[in-house]
């Protein structure tokens, strides 16, 4: 399950690295949604996520036995603020590329003013 | 109530005052300057009651939704806080009130008080954050306002100076947060003083400390990238071009120093307890400040270089300010190296003292400089030295405001750049002395060439826009008399701070005591529970 996870942190850094890189003004915008999105992968990660299975639920199957170790719900909280904050910021990003766009009169960013 | 939330409560006043009154233009332009002198009240009085009065604690906490400690979100307000609270404040006023005059009406519309105590708010938390998780959020919330306002104008130039300054702080949050997940999976919590003592004593929380060296560098690089140091510079020019000049004003008096304050704390206050083997080809130490030291001082060194050889090649005033704040902050880092390389707890405060003492420096003279840009480019439309000159006669109050800012920049006594400039050498002539002399005596060479650089390009911009005879644009400007009057009472500020500067430096004392007293801290915060991982 880590394994998995780590790579598709680390394809999800690459694709958006990628995109950042693009001199198209859409992917660069993808690119940017992308990486937020991975470093938001990357921190449920390390809330140790263990595969899900009948006694791991947090509504105990059995009253009175063993409470089981659950993943870190802590991250979760993180990761909530994280992507509630990405997708403002992502919102903002589109329109502020809309506008520069109508401004500089092309979506290639190299072309832009500087 | 708690004094620490007091300014956080001021700023948010101030912002839904000035969104509440914003059909009335005159009464939202009150309620917006009266909110930020009612947030440099709420700063002076939480100051003093926690720190600088009589019988003050030195360190006042307040846990938000009174949840103990590690668990909640704490907000602590100790000497370190205090200090960079009253910098803020220092730019935030005459920031604020120099906008009423300066930009249009209509623009004035357009949201731009609420943001703008959204932007001091977004300071203000980070300065207070004991958390590492919310010290992001505040950079967030700093970022939405200073984004909006480099994309202010939105022309051709602004609108992609403002994308680009977005990819970077987007890419640079990521970074942020990579090293947070990374630092909470090591040491099992977010609050600050629980890190530190977790880390101080890594063996009994059974914590293994080694990945948090690189973690702290990806920290760094983020917050390098927010103070806008070498190799982060690039964003500076053209953000600072774009944005209106009191928010430039603002984005190099406080929010950089929010990258500088970030690197002091997190470094001194929570990573310097932690034993953390190192051994790569030039460093070698057991904390991770030894990381720190050349990496920050290369840093630093080449920014005063850039910083300086870019303003003496400027065509514009605000482009000439924006380069020497690049070179400004590479003095403030350079301090705050020789601390972390400091072997001696005096000289580490030393360095600490120079780099505070030159950070409160820099937010003045180079916020009366952008706000006197401000002026400028109001009564004349231009900043472009080639269409300027003369400016001295003028308006001879308004020259005077920039000489003292530009003699400031410089470093002539008494004003407050001097003490700044002279501690900086001080700190480094000092780690010259005790330490392997070659590096610090080049280094001391680097920044009296920085020195030098800074009286050339002072010097351009004096003959450039104020001396000599004044151009057909000079001839035709009104100089905004308000806008002036607040120009000299912050060049009154400048001069003040160097005659009286006593009291200044015990504050930058106190401020660099807290940083590096950890068992202070830890003891303010007075985290519970967890005593084993």
């Amino acid at each position: 399950m880590t394994l998995l996870l780590a790579a598709v942190v680390g394809s999800l850094f690459a694709l958006g690295t990628f995109l950042v890189l693009r001199r198209d003004v859409v992917r660069v915008v993808w690119g940017l949604a992308i990486l937020s999105q991975a470093a938001n992968v990357y921190i449920i990660t390390m809330g140790n996520v263990a595969e899900g299975g009948g006694d791991l639920v947090p509504v105990l199957a059995v009253h009175g036995g063993e409470v089981p170790t659950t993943t870190d719900p802590l991250v979760q909280a993180l990761v909530l603020t994280a992507i509630v904050i990405s997708f403002g910021t992502t919102a903002f990003a589109l329109a502020l590329s809309y506008r520069a766009y109508q401004e500089n009169e092309s979506i290639d960013v190299t072309e832009w003013a500087s | 109530m708690n004094v620490v939330v007091a300014p956080m409560l001021a700023a948010l006043g101030a912002i839904l005052a000035t969104l509440v009154t914003r059909s009335r233009p005159r009464l939202q332009h009150a309620a917006s300057v009266l909110g930020g002198v009612a947030y440099a009240g709420a700063v002076a009085w939480a100051v003093r009651a926690a720190v600088l009065g009589a019988g003050a604690p030195g360190a006042v906490t307040y846990q938000l939704g009174n949840w103990p400690a590690p668990f909640g979100i704490t907000l602590v307000l100790d000497g370190l806080s205090a200090f960079m609270l009253v910098v803020a404040a220092a730019v935030a006023v005459p920031a604020i009130a120099v906008s009423v005059r300066f930009v249009d009406r209509a623009n004035q519309q357009v949201f731009y008080h609420p943001l703008f105590h959204l932007l001091v708010l977004g300071v203000t938390g980070a300065f207070l954050t004991g958390d590492l998780f919310n010290l992001f959020v505040w950079f967030e919330v700093m970022l939405m306002a200073s984004f909006v306002f480099v994309a202010f104008y939105g022309n051709a130039q602004h609108t992609a100076a403002a994308f680009r300054y977005l990819v970077l702080n987007v890419v640079g949050s990521v970074t942020f947060l990579v090293a947070v997940g990374g630092l909470y999976a090591t040491v099992g919590t977010l609050n600050m003083a629980d890190m530190s003592r977790r880390l101080a004593e890594a063996g009994a929380y059974g914590i293994d400390p080694l990945p948090v060296t690189g973690l702290a560098t990806l920290l760094l690089a983020t917050f390098a990238l927010k103070a806008g140091l070498v190799p982060f510079q690039f964003w500076v020019p053209g953000a600072y071009r774009a944005a209106p000049l009191p928010i430039a004003a603002m984005l190099a008096g406080a929010t950089k120093k929010v990258g500088i304050y970030a690197i002091i704390r997190l470094y001194f206050t929570v990573f310097a307890g932690a034993t953390v083997p190192l051994n790569l080809p030039v460093v070698a130490g057991t904390t991770p400040l030894a990381l720190l030291a050349p990496v920050l001082l290369v840093m630093g060194v080449a920014s005063v270089l850039m910083g300086g050889f870019g303003a003496v090649a400027s065509p514009s005033m605000e482009e000439l300010l924006a380069y020497s704040s690049i070179g400004q902050v590479g003095f403030i880092a350079v301090p705050v190296a020789i601390a972390a390389a400091a072997d001696s707890a005096a000289l580490r405060r030393v360095g600490l003292l120079a780099a505070l003492v030159y950070a409160l420096h820099h937010a003045l003279a180079k916020g009366l400089l952008f706000l006197s840009a401000a002026t400028v480019r109001g009564a004349t439309g231009t900043n472009r030295f080639a269409d300027l000159g003369g400016l001295g006669r003028q308006s001879p109050f308004l020259s005077s405001a920039v000489f003292v800012g530009f003699l400031s920049l410089i470093g002539i006594p008494p004003l407050s750049g001097f003490f700044g400039k002279f501690l900086v050498l001080d700190a480094v002539t000092s780690r010259a002395a005790t330490g392997p002399g070659v590096g610090a005596v080049a280094v001391l060479v680097v920044l009296l060439v920085g020195a030098l650089l800074t009286i050339v390009y002072a010097s351009r911009a004096w003959v450039g826009g104020f001396w000599g005879a004044r151009s057909e644009r000079v001839r035709a400007a009104t100089v905004d008399p308000v806008q002036v009057a607040v120009l000299v009472a912050v060049a009154a500020l400048v001069v003040a701070v160097g005659l009286g500067f006593e009291p200044v430096a015990e504050f930058a004392g106190a401020a660099a005591d807290a940083a590096l007293d950890r068992g202070a801290y830890i003891e303010a915060v007075a985290p519970a529970g967890g005593e084993s991982a």
